[in-house]
């Protein structure tokens, strides 16, 4: 009976753990799908676990295929196809849980394993962020015990098994802990050499990841939706001095055409990039922007030219990559904050740029045309709307109230609230009522200063809607309209401004600075991970070979300096390994005996095999009776250490004097009395 | 299901064919003997194989998408596999194999071999396999310092001196990935009693006087041997020696010119050929003994005065077993 129950529980062990490994590794995708997946694949674990445990019988074969078959249909119901990353988790999440039903074969435990392994593969490619990192630390040490586990208890083929010592659970941690450990230098040299592709050898729809930034259409209320976000939307690191704070306007998508109601991204496309001229000192910078799954690179305004040969420069000094941002990752980029467009306006791009919908928002157009006849020049006509803002009792608000069927009528003239994407929308709306070509830019406008790694960091908070203007003579220039309004929005950011209209976390960092200030540590070694880790491609690749000395870094050197590491390498874990395995090494104690033994045999006296340290001593006293009261009592000493009882402290500290007294201890060889001497000494 | 039986005969080759050259290169063993690493073999398991295909997997997958950090755990699962490749090796380096004594047993049946496995160095070790080769292995853990006896099986042989040639020691700690072993060629003797068959009944005791004149020295008090202590034995008897040798309580058994003497010969044993007679030789020995006769052997040319116990059955066995080599 007994025994029974022994080996019961000893086929119990590694399912334990193995339940565990994929559990750990189930969770790690909860966030990523809706609950019932991560839940199906606990409550079959958990059930695998009641089996075991004899509380209820494991499901027959015909049920498990019933029950494999109705969870792909039901995936697939969800996401509509298997082909993707997200449905080919969520399928493995589910299978692998399946096949833990199976009976408990070694097998069966290690295609769990390494479906947990793959599992963690898929929350790789799914999130990178170092938070993240010691979640799949866990897991990974969580899988690799498993597999110690399942490798130590014996299968059933594998005849009689008798064990003395037994592997303990902290063992079999600290065993995989260590083989982990030994291997992290391998996977950072193999990490930074080992050859990588410069592109998609193949690509899986990205399902239905959530998409965040800026947008291809504006509607006054939209930009909302973003500051209430709290998220980086990119950090900056300037490469001399960064611009001032009115200066810091990050250029996103133009919006041309207008409806009424929302803005959207022109269709025409000019036939060339209206050249800059520059006015002042351009700004070099590089960007490390966040996954925003839009084909956006923002840029400090106005950017002179395309920072990837990926990226296209367009007529409205917009960057356009031709995939989607699914990694973060950085560029740099040159920009002219005080620049001028060269060169006329196009009869076509003019007639764009004053468009407006007809019939929508007849005051404000009306209004438009008073200003208009009532300013000499367009300049001046710019100045009487902004006048017009000023003075007409606006305020900014990002919680203002809903607008009807002719939004900007209904701004301009009723409401008088509302915040950027507002006051850009009336702004050109009026531009344009009276004939001067204008649009709408979105973008982000400030950016925060971390000490901590030297980067101004932009939050989603930070997104901004402004205009620009065509004036003869200087082309497009920028005109803020919500800076008339809200002055202080560009230099304090709108967390000051209105506290009450973001995010909580944004509120809690704005009530207690400290935590601002433990934030910014964070980001900033968030930031170091991003820019060194998680960004770092074949490009970083060559960057490094060329710091490390080798002139035209190719292929071919990353695979020297590879293998040379990886000879270095193999070199330091053999030896860690090897020690104490192949010799029977003496210990501490033992060494400093034997060196003891060498410096006595040096002086002629070796220690015969058979003797032992009392032994010896006698020897010496009879032959050497000078080294009576200085190697005797040493080796009385060794004797009480390696025989007699202590406690650990007091042994510790014996055997410090030990080998003291050892390495002090020099024995002469005996010269040979003269008669002289020895006349002296009988006297 | 040829084809499996097809591959196993592949595979038995080549490890006999491995084994083989490996016997030519390291060359006869003696005990006690400790691993060093000149004859350790390590190759990969049937897992260490799906792990290396599974590291693949993510290889392609994460240089694929360029996403480092899969990168990074798939190279810190390649480093892993690497790691556990040197500790599966070291688990076996330096562990001491000290002695290895086969029991006598009977052709045609499986015996023991018993083998004293030893760590003397600070390591622990785990799961340590040992076999003679071709037979199911034991397995065992050894701590620091520690001694372990093991009983492996030996397949049923042929009656004589026979030598066990060849011992595989191996291990797949700690993860399973690798298998580390070795062979050990140390060329373990072990006697092979003939097979005790035979329907003939045992021969009748000659008298006293026979018995007493075949050996000459019988007498009131010639030593039998030990047996344990019954209620009611004299004290006198008692073998107090042994008893202050830390063995069991044992009383001296003396014969009386009484005992009835069986001596057994090839001649007696009347069967069509030597093999036979042997065994049937073989099963009196045994039966003899079982029931407490003092019995002797004839063989042409050798002769086993009558005597009973362990070690005596052992004697005549074993002339049996070496008859005619």
């Amino acid at each position: 009976m007994s025994i029974a129950r022994t080996a019961a529980f000893e086929a119990r062990t590694p399912l334990l753990w193995v339940c565990a490994a994929s559990a750990a590794a189930t969770l790690l995708h909860a966030t990523q799908f809706s609950a019932w997946i991560t839940l199906t694949a606990l409550a079959l674990t958990g059930w695998r676990l009641a089996a075991a445990l004899g509380e209820v019988r494991l499901p027959g074969r015909l049920v498990r295929i019933l029950l494999g078959l109705s969870l792909i249909a039901a995936v697939l119901a969800q996401f509509h196809t298997l082909n993707g990353l997200a449905s080919g988790t969520a399928m493995l999440i589910l299978m692998a849980s399946v096949k833990l039903l199976e009976t408990g074969a070694r097998r069966d435990q290690y295609i769990v394993i390494g479906g947990a392994l793959f599992l963690l593969l898929a929350a790789c490619l799914d999130g990178q962020s170092l938070a993240r990192v010691p979640l799949y630390a866990l897991t990974a040490l969580l899988c690799c015990s498993a597999l110690a586990v399942v490798a130590y208890t014996p299968g059933t083929d594998e005849g009689r098994f008798t064990t003395s010592a037994g592997l303990r659970p902290r063992e079999v941690v600290a065993l995989a802990a260590r083989t982990l450990l030994y291997a992290t230098p391998l996977a950072i040299l193999l990490f930074l050499f080992f050859p990588r592709l410069p592109g998609h050898l193949w690509t899986l729809t990205s399902g239905e990841d959530a998409v965040t930034g800026l947008g291809d259409t504006l509607t006054p209320g939209s930009i909302t939706r973003l500051t209430a976000s709290y998220d980086i939307a990119f950090r900056v690191r300037f490469d001399g001095r960064p611009p001032p704070p009115e200066e810091r306007y990050w250029r996103g998508p133009v919006m041309n055409t207008f409806d009424g109601a929302t803005w959207t991204r022109g269709s025409y496309s000019p036939g060339g990039t209206q050249r800059l001229d520059c006015l002042s000192r351009p700004y070099g910078y590089r960007i490390y922007l966040e996954p925003t799954f839009r084909r956006w690179w923002l840029a400090l305004d106005t950017v002179m030219f395309s920072p990837s040969p990926d990226v296209r420069y367009t007529g409205d000094y917009e960057l356009i990559a031709t995939s989607p941002v699914e990694q973060p990752l950085s560029y740099h980029a040159l920009s002219c904050t005080n620049s001028r467009s060269l060169g006329p306006l196009t009869a076509e791009a003019r007639l764009e740029d004053t468009q407006l919908p007809p019939g929508r928002n007849p005051r404000a157009r009306a209004l438009a045309l008073r200003l208009r006849r009532g300013a000499g020049s367009d300049v001046a006509f710019v100045r009487a709307v902004l006048t017009f803002l000023r003075a007409g009792g606006f305020s900014y608000s990002l919680t203002p109230p809903p607008l009807g069927a002719d939004p900007i009528d209904d701004f301009l003239f009723d409401t008088r609230t509302g915040f950027c994407g507002h006051y850009a929308s009336a702004f050109v709306d009026l531009m344009r009522a009276g004939g001067v070509p204008a649009r709408v830019v979105t973008g982000y406008q400030g950016g925060q200063w971390n000490p901590y790694d030297g980067t101004f960091i932009v939050r989603q908070s930070d997104a901004h809607a402004w205009a620009e203007v065509w004036l003869e003579g200087r082309g497009w220039t920028r005109v803020d309209p919500t800076a008339v309004v809200a002055p202080e929005r560009l230099y304090r950011g709108i967390l000051d401004l209105l506290p009450n209209a973001v995010s909580a976390s944004a509120r809690l960092v704005h009530a207690w600075p400290w935590l601002g200030s433990a934030l910014e540590r964070w980001e900033a070694v968030n930031g170091w991970w991003n820019e060194r880790v998680v960004s770092f491609d074949d490009r970083s690749q060559l960057e490094l070979l060329r710091e490390l000395g080798f002139h035209s870094p190719e292929l071919r050197d990353a695979a020297w300096a590879f293998a040379l590491t990886l000879l270095v390498w193999l070199a330091w874990i053999s030896w860690q390994l090897g020690k104490g395995a192949g010799s029977e090494r003496p210990d501490r104690l033992g060494r400093a005996y034997l060196r003891l033994c060498r410096k006595v045999a040096r002086a002629g006296l070796p220690r015969a095999p058979q003797q032992g340290p009392l032994a010896y001593a006698q020897t010496i006293i009879r032959y050497r009776p000078d080294l009576r009261l200085r190697v005797g009592p040493l080796l009385e000493q060794y004797a009480q250490l390696r025989f007699g009882p202590a406690s650990p402290a007091a042994r510790d500290r014996e055997l410090r004097s030990f080998e003291r007294a050892v390495a002090r201890l020099s024995v002469q060889r005996r010269r040979k009395l003269t008669p002289r001497a020895r006349a002296s000494r009988g006297r | 299901m040829a084809a499996t039986a097809a591959l196993d005969r592949v595979r038995t080759r080549l490890r006999k064919g491995a084994a083989d050259w490996a016997r030519r290169r390291q060359g006869p063993d003696r005990l006690p003997l400790t691993l060093a690493r000149r004859r350790l073999y390590i190759l990969p398991t049937r897992v260490g194989m799906g792990f290396a295909a599974l590291v693949l997997t993510m290889l392609a997958a994460a240089l694929n998408y360029g996403n480092s950090l899969a990168l990074l755990l798939t190279f810190l699962l390649a480093g892993f596999a690497l790691v556990a490749m040197h500790e599966c090796h070291r688990n076996l380096l330096g562990v001491a194999l000290l002695e290895a004594a086969a029991q006598p047993l009977f052709a045609g049946s499986p015996g023991m071999l018993r083998l004293t496995l030893a760590n003397l160095t600070r390591l622990r070790r785990y799961r340590i396999r040992a076999a003679v080769e071709g037979q199911a292995a034991v397995t065992v853990d050894l701590p620091t310092d520690g001694r372990v006896q093991i009983e492996l099986p030996i397949p049923a042989l042929e009656r004589g001196l026979r030598r066990i040639e060849r011992l595989r020691v191996s291990s797949s700690h700690p993860f399973g990935l690798f298998g580390v072993w070795t062979w050990v060629h140390a060329g373990i003797e072990v006697i092979v009693y003939p097979r005790a068959a035979g329907s003939m009944p045992l021969p009748p005791a000659r008298g006293a006087g026979s018995g007493a004149s075949s050996r000459g020295t019988a007498g009131a008090d010639e030593w039998i041997g030990l047996r344990p202590f019954r209620d009611g034995d004299s004290p006198r008897q008692v073998a107090w020696k042994a008893y202050a040798r830390e063995a069991p309580l044992l009383v001296k058994e003396y014969g009386s010119t009484g005992s009835p003497l069986r001596m057994l010969s090839l001649e007696d044993a009347r069967q069509p050929d030597i093999e036979s007679r042997l065994a049937q030789l073989a099963r009196w020995i045994v039966d003899a003994e079982a029931g407490g006769h003092l019995y002797g052997l004839e063989l042409s040319g050798e002769r086993i005065g009558a005597h009973r116990g362990a070690d005596h059955r052992h004697r005549c066995l074993s002339a049996l077993a070496l008859y005619g080599s």
